[in-house]
C-alpha cells in the first residue's frame, strides 16, 4: 500500500447530488403528504406549514388495509421460508439426482408472468373459496418469495462445509434435526435476507391483491392506493400520506438492515 | 448405540426422507407455476364471458380466441409497445446503472451509505412509485412540467400522460427510475470483482480511462452484464403495475402491453379465454428470450454465490 | 353442460390436496356473514360508486335511515365508477355480490343478462308511475330489475365572473362555444373542460354532442358523429381545452372548475350542492350548445338504479328489497332530488317537485326529453360505448382523424 489518498470530497458531493436527483420523487411524495387537504392542484416546493391531516385521513381510511398488508406479508415470509429452507438444504447438501434441473426450473419460474398465474388462480380460487381470504393471498404472494428464497438459500448453503453437517449426522442427529439445530443457525443471515425480501415482495404486491379480491374484506394497501386514484381527487394529501406509510417498511429495512438488503439485491435479483 | 442404529437404517427410506425435504416446495411450485401454465393453455381454447363463472359454462372454442386476437391491430400495437417498453427500459437502466456503478468505484466518504440509499426506488411498492410519478407528470399541475417551464426548457407543458408517444416515454422513464438501483448494485458487484492489478497494468501500458474500460473492465464485466440484461428482459416484459397506475394503458391505448391487455381482457371484460391466449403469447415471447436466458442461466446461478 | 372450465380446476384442487393438509391449519377465511344464528337478518351490504367524500356520507346516512325502517344496519361501500362493473362481474363469479347494488342505468341490462340480478316483482316492490326512459333502462326482457330514485342529465356550467371579465356571452352554438372558450383561456386556465376519459363516463359526456347533432350510436361512422368529435378536437387543438381531459373523470373536471382552472365545463346537476359550497365561485348553468341554432339539445338520461342481486339468502334479499323500496318512495325521491338537484323519476312526483322548486323546472323538462343509452341497442350498448370512448381518445391524441376514429368505433360497436 502506498500513501493513503486524501478523501475525495468532490466525489461525495457529486454522489449526494446524484442521490438527491434519484430520490426526488420520494421527497415529493413526502412533501405532498404534508400539504393541507382540499384542492391540491399546486403544491409548494416545501411544506412550509406541515399539515398532518392527510395522515389522519390515511390512517382512518387505510389503517385496516395496512394491517392486512402486514399480516399477508408476514404470512408469506413464514410460508416461503418454511418451504424454501428445507428445499434449499436438500438441493445444496444431498447430491440428489436432478438438482441442476430443479434449480433451473426454479429459475424458469421467474419468467412466468404474474398475469398468467392470476388468470388461472382466479378460477381455482373461486371454486376453492380462497378468493377474499388472507390465506389465498399469502399463497399467491409467495410466488415471489419461494423461488427467490430457494435460490438465495441454496447459494448460501452450498458454501456451508459439508463436514459440519456430517459431524452432526455422525452424532446421530436426524436430517430434520440437523436442519433445525445446525444448518438454520449458521444460515441466519441468509434467512434474514430471504425473509426480508419476501416481506417486501408481498407488501408491494398489487396484481394478486387486485385480481384475487372481490370485496373489501382483504384489501392490501396497494389496492387501497389504487382505488384512491380517480375516487378522491381532492385528497391528494391523504393519497400521498398513504403512499408514504406504504413506503415505510422498505425505508426502515433499508436503514436498519442495510447489509441484508445489499446482499439480497446482488444475491437474488428477483422482480 | 444410536449411532449404530442410524447406520443400520435401510437405504430406501433414507432416499425418501431426502426427497421429503424437497417435496413441499416442489408441490408449491407445481401448483402455483406449473398449474397456471397448463391451465392457461386450456383456458385459451374456451370461450368465457361475463356470465361464465356464474353459470359455469365455458364452451370449447377451438382456436377462435387466437384467431380473433392475433390478427387485430390492438395485438400488433401491444407487441410493439411491449418491445419498445422493454428495450427502452433496459437500455436506460443499464446505461445509467453502469455509469453510476463506475462512479461508485471511486473511493470517497459516504460511498457505502449513498449506494445503499440509492436502492430505495427499487424497494418501494410499484404502486407507490407509480402514483407519485403520475402526479408529478401531470401536464398542468405536475412538478416536472413546472420545473421545465421555470427553466425555460419548454414553453408549454409536455403532455407526459396525454400524448401517445409521450405517455410511452413516461412509463419507460418511470420503469428506468425503478430499475436503475438494481442495475447499479449488480454491476457494481461485477466491477468490484475485477482485479485491481489489471487496471494498474493497463495504466502502465499508457491506457487512458476509456481504453482501460474497453480493454479491461468491459471484457471482465460482460458475464455480469449479460445476467443483468437477461434478468431485466424477463422482468420487464411482464411489468403491469407501473403501467396500470401511471397511464392505465392510455391514452388511446398507447401504453397497452401484452400484460396489460391480458389483464384488461380477463379481469375487466371477463373474457378469460382471450386473456389467457394473450398470456400465452407473452410466455412465448419470454421463452424466445429464455433461449438467451438458458445460456446465461448458469452464470446467473453462479453469480448468486455472492451472498454472505 | 357444467363445463370443463370447472373440471379443469379439479386438477388444481387435486394437486392442492397435497399442500392443503399442511396449510389448512393456518387457514383463515374472509367471511362476512351477518345473519345471526336464528336466521334473522341484522345487517345487509350495499355497493355503489358514490366515492366522493360528501356524497358517500350522505348516501350512507340515507341507506342507514332506510335500513332502520327495514330493521337492518347497512354496511355501505363505494368503489370508483369505472371499476364498479368489473367489480360486480367478479363478485358475481365468486358469489360475493352485495345484498343491495347500485348500477349506472345503462349497465343494468348487461348485468341482468348474466343472471346476477333478481326481478323486483318477486318482492312486491312498486314499480309503477316511472318515467318511460328510466323504466325501460331498468327493465330486461320484460322484467324490472332496477329502480332509480332520481334521474338527471348533463349541462354546461360556467363561471359568471370569468365570462363577465372576458365579455363573453353564454355560448349557444358550437361556433360560439369555440370562440368563447378561446377568449376565456388564460395562462393557468382553460376555457372549457369535459371528461374524455377512456371509460363509459367519457362516452356519456360525448353523447349530447353526438345526439344533438343528429348522430346515433347505431351509425357512428356517419358525418354527424364526425362533426361532433371534430368540435372536441378543435377545442383541444386550439388550446382552449387541456389535453388532460383524456385522463379526467367528471369529478376531476368539477375540481378544475372549482379551482378556477377552467371557465366552463360539462357536468351534471348533482354537483350543484358542492359548487354552492365554494363561496367565491359564481357559477351559472345553461343547456349544452348545439352545432346550429335551431337544433334541439338531446342529452343522455342519467341516473343510478338500485338492484337486488342473486344471493344465497332469501331473507337478506327480502330485506334489501325493503331498503330499495324505501329509497324509491316519494319521500326519498324528493329528498334526494333536493339534495343533488336531480329529478324524481316518478312523473307525478316530478311535477310536484317542479312546482315546489321552480329553479329545477328547466331540468325537469330537459330530463323528460333525455334519451336512455340502452334505448336503441339494449345489451349491445356497452360495445358501442366502448367504440365511442376509443374514438374520442384516438381523435384527441391525434392518432386518427375523427372520421377514421369513428369508422373504427363503428366496427367495435358492431363487433366486426
Amino acid at each position: 500500500m502506498k500513501r493513503p489518498p486524501a478523501p475525495d470530497r468532490l466525489s461525495t458531493l457529486v454522489g449526494i447530488v446524484l442521490l438527491a436527483v434519484m430520490l426526488f420523487p420520494v421527497y415529493w411524495m413526502v412533501n405532498a403528504s404534508l400539504q393541507p387537504a382540499g384542492n391540491l392542484l399546486r403544491a409548494g416546493w416545501f411544506p412550509r406549514h406541515p399539515d398532518f391531516g392527510g395522515y389522519a385521513t390515511a390512517l382512518h381510511d387505510q389503517g385496516r388495509n395496512l394491517v392486512t398488508s402486514l399480516v399477508v406479508a408476514l404470512g408469506s415470509v413464514v410460508l416461503s421460508l418454511a418451504l424454501a429452507a428445507p428445499a434449499a438444504y436438500a438441493l445444496a447438501q444431498f447430491r440428489l439426482r436432478g438438482t441442476r434441473l430443479m434449480l433451473f426450473g426454479v429459475l424458469v419460474t421467474q419468467m412466468v408472468p404474474g398475469i398468467v398465474v392470476a388468470n388461472a388462480l382466479y378460477g381455482a380460487y373461486t371454486d376453492l373459496g380462497l378468493l377474499n381470504s388472507r390465506l389465498g393471498l399469502v399463497l399467491a404472494d409467495s410466488t415471489a418469495g419461494v423461488p427467490f428464497s430457494i435460490l438465495l438459500l441454496h447459494a448460501f448453503l452450498r458454501g456451508v462445509p459439508r463436514e459440519i453437517v456430517e459431524a452432526a449426522r455422525v452424532d446421530g442427529a436426524g436430517r430434520l434435526r440437523v436442519l433445525w439445530s445446525v444448518v438454520l443457525p449458521v444460515s441466519r443471515n441468509a434467512l434474514i435476507t430471504a425473509g426480508l425480501f419476501t416481506f417486501l415482495f408481498s407488501w408491494s404486491d398489487f396484481l394478486f391483491a387486485v385480481t384475487l379480491n372481490t370485496t373489501d374484506t382483504v384489501r392490501p394497501v396497494t389496492v387501497g392506493i389504487y382505488e384512491y386514484i380517480g375516487a378522491h381527487t381532492n385528497q391528494w394529501n391523504a393519497l400521498m400520506a398513504t403512499a408514504v406509510l406504504a413506503s415505510l417498511p422498505a425505508s426502515v429495512l433499508l436503514v436498519l438492515a442495510q447489509r441484508h438488503v445489499t446482499a439480497g439485491v446482488t444475491g437474488g435479483a428477483v422482480r | 448405540m444410536r449411532r449404530a442404529g442410524s447406520l443400520r437404517r435401510p437405504r430406501l427410506p433414507e432416499r425418501v426422507t431426502r426427497w421429503l425435504f424437497l417435496l413441499p416446495a416442489l408441490a408449491y411450485l407445481l401448483l402455483f407455476f406449473g398449474y397456471p401454465l397448463v391451465e392457461n393453455v386450456v383456458m385459451s381454447f374456451r370461450q368465457y364471458s361475463a356470465s361464465t363463472f356464474y353459470t359455469g359454462e365455458a364452451p370449447f372454442a377451438g382456436l377462435r380466441n387466437y384467431a380473433e386476437v392475433l390478427p387485430s391491430d390492438l395485438f400488433r400495437e401491444a407487441v410493439l409497445t411491449t418491445v419498445l417498453f422493454t428495450v427502452g427500459s433496459l437500455v436506460g437502466q443499464f446505461v445509467i446503472g453502469l455509469a453510476l456503478a463506475l462512479f461508485f468505484q471511486r473511493r470517497f466518504p459516504l460511498n457505502g451509505v449513498l449506494r445503499s440509499l440509492l436502492l430505495l426506488p427499487w424497494l418501494l411498492p410499484l404502486v407507490v412509485s407509480g402514483t407519485t410519478w403520475r402526479w408529478m407528470l401531470d401536464t398542468d399541475t405536475g412538478v416536472v412540467d413546472r420545473a421545465l417551464r421555470d427553466l425555460h426548457v419548454v414553453s408549454s407543458g409536455v403532455p407526459w400522460l396525454t400524448g401517445t408517444s409521450e405517455a410511452l416515454v413516461s412509463v419507460i422513464l418511470v420503469n428506468i427510475w425503478v430499475g436503475i438501483p438494481f442495475n447499479t448494485a449488480i454491476l457494481y458487484g461485477g466491477l468490484q470483482a475485477v482485479p485491481a492489478h489489471l487496471y494498474e497494468a493497463a495504466k502502465l501500458d499508457g491506457a487512458g480511462p476509456v481504453a482501460s474500460f474497453r480493454h479491461v473492465t468491459w471484457p471482465l464485466l460482460r458475464p455480469v452484464a449479460g445476467v443483468v440484461l437477461v434478468l431485466g428482459v424477463v422482468y420487464t416484459v411482464k411489468v403491469l403495475d407501473i403501467i396500470l397506475v401511471v397511464t392505465g394503458g392510455g391514452p388511446a391505448d398507447a401504453t397497452q402491453t401484452l400484460a396489460t391487455r391480458s389483464y384488461a381482457l380477463s379481469f375487466q371484460q371477463f373474457d378469460f379465454g382471450r386473456g389467457a391466449a394473450l398470456g400465452n403469447v407473452l410466455i412465448l415471447l419470454s421463452l424466445v428470450l429464455a433461449l438467451v436466458h438458458l445460456r446465461a442461466g448458469r452464470r446467473a446461478l453462479d453469480s448468486r454465490g455472492v451472498v454472505r | 353442460m357444467r363445463s370443463a372450465a370447472i373440471s379443469a380446476r379439479r386438477r388444481f384442487t387435486a394437486l392442492a390436496g397435497t399442500v392443503a393438509l399442511a396449510l389448512t391449519a393456518a387457514g383463515c377465511g374472509g367471511g362476512t356473514g351477518s345473519a345471526s344464528a336464528d336466521g334473522k337478518v341484522t345487517s345487509i351490504t350495499a355497493l355503489d360508486y358514490y366515492t366522493d367524500t360528501a356524497e358517500h356520507a350522505q348516501w350512507g346516512a340515507r341507506l342507514t335511515a332506510c335500513g332502520k325502517r327495514a330493521g337492518v344496519t347497512v354496511e355501505h361501500r363505494s368503489v370508483p365508477g369505472a371499476s364498479l362493473v368489473p367489480q360486480v362481474l367478479r363478485q358475481a363469479s365468486s358469489r360475493t355480490l352485495p345484498d343491495l347494488l347500485m348500477l349506472d342505468n345503462p349497465d343494468l341490462q348487461q348485468i341482468a343478462q348474466t343472471g346476477a340480478l333478481t326481478p323486483l316483482d318477486a318482492y312486491g316492490v312498486d314499480a309503477g308511475g316511472y318515467a318511460e326512459g328510466i323504466r325501460s333502462a331498468g327493465t330486461y326482457r320484460g322484467k324490472v330489475y332496477g329502480l332509480a330514485p332520481t334521474v338527471s342529465t348533463v349541462a354546461l356550467f360556467y363561471n359568471k365572473d370569468m365570462l363577465a371579465e372576458a365579455g363573453v356571452a353564454v355560448p349557444r352554438t358550437w361556433a360560439e362555444l369555440k370562440k368563447a372558450a378561446a377568449e376565456l383561456t388564460r395562462p393557468g386556465r382553460y376555457g372549457m373542460a369535459v371528461d374524455a376519459n377512456a371509460t363509459f363516463e367519457g362516452t356519456w359526456q360525448f353523447l349530447p354532442f353526438l345526439w344533438s347533432n343528429g348522430g346515433d350510436e347505431t351509425r357512428l361512422d356517419a358525418p354527424q358523429a364526425a362533426q361532433a368529435l371534430q368540435l372536441w378536437v378543435d377545442l383541444v387543438r386550439s388550446g382552449s381545452m387541456s389535453q388532460s381531459v383524456l385522463n379526467w373523470t367528471q369529478a376531476d373536471v368539477h375540481d378544475q372548475f372549482v379551482a378556477g382552472r377552467t371557465a366552463m365545463m360539462v357536468n351534471g346537476p348533482w354537483r350543484i350542492s358542492e359548487l354552492d359550497k365554494a363561496a367565491t365561485l359564481h357559477w351559472g348553468v345553461a343547456p349544452l350548445p348545439v352545432r346550429e341554432a335551431g337544433q334541439t339539445v338531446v342529452t343522455p338520461l342519467g341516473g343510478e338504479v338500485w338492484t337486488v342481486p342473486q344471493n344465497s339468502s332469501k331473507a337478506r334479499q327480502k330485506k334489501a328489497a325493503q331498503v330499495l323500496a324505501c329509497l324509491n318512495d316519494s319521500r326519498s325521491m324528493l329528498a334526494l332530488a333536493r339534495q343533488y338537484h336531480t329529478v324524481p323519476s316518478r312523473t307525478a312526483v316530478a311535477s310536484r317537485y317542479a312546482r315546489e322548486v321552480p329553479s329545477m323546472a328547466a331540468f325537469v323538462r330537459s330530463v323528460e326529453r333525455a334519451r336512455a343509452r340502452t334505448g336503441r341497442l339494449g345489451v349491445k350498448w356497452p360495445r358501442a360505448a366502448t367504440g365511442i370512448y376509443t374514438a374520442v381518445q384516438a381523435a384527441l391524441t391525434g392518432e386518427q382523424t375523427p372520421r377514421e376514429a369513428l369508422r373504427h368505433a363503428q366496427r367495435i360497436a358492431t363487433g366486426s
